[in-house]
């Protein structure tokens, strides 16, 4: 099995590919792109159908024997398929279930709403070039929209609720876990990736939520999130971010 | 609430073809003892027939509880009890209670004997997975946001407003209370539309040329990713004649085809009450030519 990773600095969907691939032992080649300069589509493959129609938007790339592989949580059942180690999600159908009935939230709740505070704060910068390059016209417009810092107060009042929502019920879930899924998880690892950058950029969320404190800090110190943490190229990799998933259409 | 009668001709046809100890389990778990599983759903159509097709084709007898999308039945007090968020489907299997179709599908395919209906090869069921993304968060709205324009808005729209209004309030999230507040009123803007229509026409694209690489969606054998596409495009050469036809896309015509020979979708399909879901039999017509679209 050839293996080669294309991602960014280890924070949101890299986060996630980065630390599955460590955490089940796969040797893979890693090749550092810059998403927030949109060099995924620059790349030989990215006109592909399954790259340039994900739905995570600017997220790393898996080139699994010749087939370009995206969308984090997928990618992280693949590897956790193929690895060795310790399994990254639970062997009993209805744990199965919770854990990717979690992701689904996570994908299309919280994912668009950090990605989408997150460009706020830090904005993405791609050429016009690249932009005219995006095959995907929502995406397309959606870079143009966060490069213009064209944010409707409906839709950042909207996303913080959405990460106050998710810290709650990570909260919620640790009541009675250490993880959010009972073992170390798929779930763990997409919650981490996404909100991790939300505790400078939306602090009240995570005020008097001790538990979510102590999973974050528990989280961040497995060897394999430490490790992808370890590539980052600035001081702060949870301020790297890039155009993300659309918000629901349907408000 | 009754038993499935046809998810439990299934079974049982299941069970006298299948041999030796598999086939005793599904005598056992069919015949004699009330199924286990409950499935709270409305028509085979989008989200509710995903877990429905995944029920029969399994050989998994249900109990069927019919609720009304139209009669707003999944935002009374008595299924809120079972699903607080009001959203339709839900599936109780014993004391446990599971929503979200797409995820309740990968759990009828773990939790039950039967066919698999997800791919062996780990990159396969990545591509089935990915398939399924797209047509829940992106494919999907789109055509959605056209039939209930056409279909669900039209419908309800003639009762009586204060009733409706009560109704729109009991909806439990208040982004499901927007759409259908939309749909009603037949509020979607002209952009809006323009874009779902731009969508289900890219969308019909990628499932021609992805379907004339493989015979099924996403890998080479019937998977939860054809269970899936097939609740969202049985109707297609219907709903989008222009777009869709034997002469422009003869490669999901073929598999929609035979997704329709198979016996769970016929008897899955024949649990339909309205017209919405008879369109079906559209896929009885050996050729659907654009001429005939125009």
């Amino acid at each position: 099995m050839n293996l080669a990773l294309y991602h960014g600095e280890p924070n949101g969907p890299s986060l996630t590919v980065l630390a599955a691939l460590f955490a089940k032992e796969l040797p893979a080649e890693l090749i550092r792109i810059d998403l927030a300069r949109g060099e995924r589509h620059t790349l030989p493959f990215a006109h592909e159908p399954l790259v340039a129609m994900s739905i995570e938007a600017e997220g790393p790339i898996l080139l699994a024997d010749g087939e370009a592989m995206t969308d984090s949580v997928f990618i992280a059942c693949y590897l956790d398929d193929v690895g060795r180690g310790v399994p990254l999600r639970p062997a009993d159908p209805y744990a199965r279930w919770e854990t990717m009935r979690w992701c689904r939230q996570i994908i299309e709740r919280t994912a668009p709403a950090a990605a989408l505070l997150g460009c706020r704060a830090y904005p993405p910068q791609a050429d016009e070039g690249v932009l005219e390059s995006i095959v995907s016209v929502d995406l397309r417009a959606r870079w143009r929209e966060i490069m213009a810092g064209r944010f409707s107060q409906e839709q950042l009042a909207d996303s913080r609720t959405k990460i106050h929502q998710a810290v709650e019920r990570i909260e919620e879930r640790l009541a009675e876990r250490e993880w959010l899924m009972g073992a170390f998880s798929i779930a763990d690892l997409e919650s981490f990736a996404w909100l991790a950058g939300m505790v400078p950029l939306v602090s009240e969320a995570f005020a008097a939520r001790p538990r979510t404190a102590a999973w974050l800090a528990r989280v961040r110190s497995t060897p394999a999130v430490t490790r992808a943490l370890s590539l980052a190229l600035r001081s702060d990799p949870s301020a790297s971010w890039s155009v993300g998933p659309e918000i629901n259409r349907w408000g | 609430m009754k038993p499935c009668p046809l998810a439990r001709v299934a079974q049982e046809r299941r069970a006298l073809t299948a041999g030796g100890a598999n086939g005793m389990q599904h005598l056992q778990r069919g015949i004699g003892l009330m199924p286990s599983v409950t499935l709270y759903h409305w028509e085979p159509n989008a989200n509710s027939g995903k877990p429905m097709l995944a029920l029969m084709e399994k050989g998994v007898a249900f109990n069927s509880h019919y609720l009304d999308l139209l009669n707003f039945d999944q935002h009374k007090p008595e299924y809120l009890a079972i699903n607080p968020q009001g959203t339709i489907p839900a599936m109780l299997h014993g004391e446990r209670v599971l929503t979200e179709s797409t995820a309740i599908m990968e759990y009828v395919d773990e939790a039950f004997e039967g066919p698999r209906l997800m791919p062996a090869d780990a990159k396969d069921r990545w591509r089935v997975r990915w398939w399924m993304k797209l047509m829940d968060q992106w494919l999907g709205p789109s055509f959605s946001m056209i039939g209930w324009s056409v279909f669900v808005g039209p419908s309800v729209r003639s009762r009586d407003p204060q009733e409706l209004e009560a109704a729109i309030e009991r909806i439990p999230l208040p982004e499901r209370r927007r759409a259908w507040r939309k749909a009603i009123t037949g509020q979607f803007s002209t952009e809006e539309m323009e874009e779902s229509r731009r969508r289900v026409a890219l969308g019909i694209r990628m499932l021609e040329q992805e379907l004339s690489q493989r015979p099924y969606l996403a890998s080479n054998q019937y998977s939860l990713a054809d269970i899936n596409g097939f609740n969202l495009a049985y109707a297609l050469p219907l709903s989008q004649p222009a777009l869709s036809n034997d002469e422009l896309t003869p490669n999901i015509l073929r598999w929609l085809r035979a997704i329709y020979a198979r016996p769970a979708t016929r008897a899955c399909w024949a649990l339909g009450r309205t017209n919405l879901v008879k369109r079906v039999t559209i896929l009885e017509q050996p050729h659907i030519g654009g001429g005939q679209a125009a």
